[in-house]
């Protein structure tokens, strides 16, 4: 509520009391993964369960890294490996974004493009698209290819989904820009491309900010794509690393939480030093279409 | 470019849910492009639908996709609605509650997935473990084991992922209404409940509206919660249209069925894009105006 609201003192204890149960709701979940990631399994299964883990180790986190041998050590040696090329997927599709994504959602913001409603709305349907629907059909033109169980064939992927986001995110924000800021480039003599490479852009770091992070974010966090592209060993992203690790009965469940926990760390960081930028971005970009 | 990534293998999945695709045997006739030879397989016409529509196990998954979608939405608006009233008012740590907002967000699927099964597991949960340290149990819980309560736990799990989302969109849109209005509100005697009922919920309606389509799309979309929870079991008691799809096209790698069931639900998609874009638009010539 604006302020004002809910001024009364049972009021604000409300508040507060609802603000504990908001933030146990949202970090809990994400903390315990933490702290089952640094104990042992025989401690997460005694009853009662300790809720502060009664021995702290780093065991689990030596074992996915693989510093020390144990039994299911072949499937989680490819955390890192994997962790590698999800971090060069996500790079590499993140900088496509930012270039080809962005001039395109310049395009859109300041050019009237032919049919610009129809391939607008065709942009929005890209985006409410069930992907997996596409899926099939670059599993045999990948194979066609010979883009299957490569990061090439994975980038390409990606950019097909994430492109359309970029552009409505960039779009949505090059309109708060005042075109009078190229106008007035054009007057001083740059050309289109200029103002836009030398004025516009300039001023754009949040919108390039929250559309690159998301973008990132995606793309580190996609699954489904990558599990049936690149199903050879070594050449496939973390998430399905990590489902395949769940899937396996004799893995402990603490081992795998680490190896969770150390892939759910970047994106979250990520997300958390943009947010400001990410918030506005992606905001504007929904709730003005 | 994007026309070329995202439309030709949507016609070219089109085309494949009217074949008969044998994955073993990709020469006869082939689409000969660049260089490429594009496997077609043998047109059957309808026949991969016509069997689709009579078979009951589609049909099952098709209600449990209404009831999955409707609860899914529900839930998301409730909840999001609810989190941002109270992330709304004045305290200490604003800004960082909000930051906090986007973890659950942020994560993938597969670790949202794998740090829900560390709550809710029957031996090492640690909700089981609250519960049983309370004395509201005496033994562990399988949420999982039946399949009612299993589509509930993957609908409450997704909520947990995405309502922080619609938290952050109805944010947005509650500080776009003045101040001033409250204020007048305040002035002639509104409570509470009657700012939330008069002044909030109409300001927030085309937000809400957002909220809801998005979430509804999301809802039919999901699939790596699936994966990760239950594989769409116990038997096939959580087994929703995408989930069906995407095991009949990778699973048992029968392209032509699956590609068929997802372009069920493409249709759909298709459908609340239209009705997305007519309220994103007539929103921005209102803006305009």
């Amino acid at each position: 509520m604006k302020p004002g609201a809910l001024e009364r003192r049972a009021g604000r204890t409300l508040v507060y009391a609802l603000l504990v149960v908001v933030t146990l709701w949202l970090v809990g979940p994400f903390i315990w993964l933490f702290v089952t990631s640094i104990s042992y399994q025989r401690n997460l299964l005694a009853r009662p369960l300790a809720l502060v883990p009664p021995e702290v180790t780093l065991d689990n986190y030596r074992m996915v890294l693989g510093m020390v041998r144990f039994h299911a050590e072949g499937q989680a040696a490819k955390i890192l490996p994997s962790m590698l090329n999800s971090l060069v997927v996500a790079t590499a599709v993140t900088v496509v974004n930012l270039t080809v994504g962005t001039t395109a959602g310049y395009a859109y913001a300041r050019f009237r493009v032919p049919m610009k409603t129809f391939s607008l709305f065709a942009l929005l349907f890209t985006r409410m698209l069930p992907t997996v629907v596409l899926i099939p059909a670059y599993f045999l033109l990948f194979k066609a290819l010979g883009l299957q169980n490569t990061l090439t064939g994975l980038v390409l992927a990606y950019c097909s989904f994430t492109l359309p986001f970029t552009i409505w995110i960039m779009k949505a924000y090059f309109e708060t820009i005042p075109a009078d800021l190229d106008k007035s480039a054009l007057v001083d003599g740059c050309n289109r491309l200029q103002a836009y490479y030398r004025v516009v852009l300039p001023v754009s770091g949040p919108g390039l900010v929250a559309a690159g992070a998301f973008t990132f974010m995606l793309c580190w966090n996609e699954f489904i794509v990558a599990q049936i592209l690149n199903t050879k060993l070594g050449t496939t992203t973390l998430p399905p690393v990590i489902a395949g690790m769940n899937a396996q009965i004799n893995i402990d469940y603490s081992v795998i939480a680490s190896s969770g926990f150390l892939s759910a760390l970047p994106a979250v960081l990520l997300v958390l030093c943009f947010q400001k930028y990410l918030v506005q971005g992606l905001t504007t970009g929904s709730v003005k279409g | 470019m994007i026309s070329l990534v995202v439309v030709f293998p949507l016609v070219y999945s089109l085309w494949m849910s009217f074949a008969d695709v044998n994955l073993l045997r990709t020469t006869g006739p082939a689409l000969e492009l660049f260089g490429l030879s594009i496997p077609l397989f043998r047109y059957v016409g309808a026949q991969n639908y016509v069997r689709l529509l009579a078979d009951p196990l589609y049909w099952d998954s098709f209600w449990r996709t209404a009831y999955f979608v409707g609860a899914f939405v529900l839930e998301t608006a409730v909840v999001g609605l609810g989190m941002a009233l109270v992330l709304q008012e004045r305290f200490l740590g604003r800004p960082l509650m909000r930051s906090l907002l986007l973890i659950p967000w942020s994560l993938s699927r597969i670790v949202v997935g794998l740090l829900w099964i560390g709550l809710l597991d029957v031996e090492f949960g640690a909700l089981n473990g609250l519960l049983y340290r309370a004395g509201l149990i005496d033994s562990y819980i399988s949420f999982l084991k039946s399949g009612f309560s299993a589509l509930n736990v993957l609908v409450s799990v997704y909520m947990w992922n995405q309502a922080p989302f619609a938290t952050l969109l109805l944010l947005a849109g509650m500080q776009s209404i003045p101040t001033e209005v409250y204020m007048a509100a305040e002035v002639d005697g509104a409570g509470y409940w009657q700012r939330l009922r008069y002044v909030t919920l109409p300001a927030l309606r085309g937000i809400l509206f957002l909220v809801l389509v998005v979430s509804t799309v999301n809802g039919f979309l999901m699939l790596d919660l699936i994966y990760i929870l239950t594989m769409g079991g116990p038997g096939n008691e959580t087994t929703t249209i995408s989930w069906l799809g995407f095991q009949t096209a990778f699973q048992f790698f029968k392209f032509g069925p699956g590609t068929a069931i997802l372009y069920t639900l493409t249709v759909l998609c298709l459908l609340l894009t239209v009705v997305y874009h007519k309220v994103v638009f007539r929103k921005l010539d209102a803006e305009q105006i």
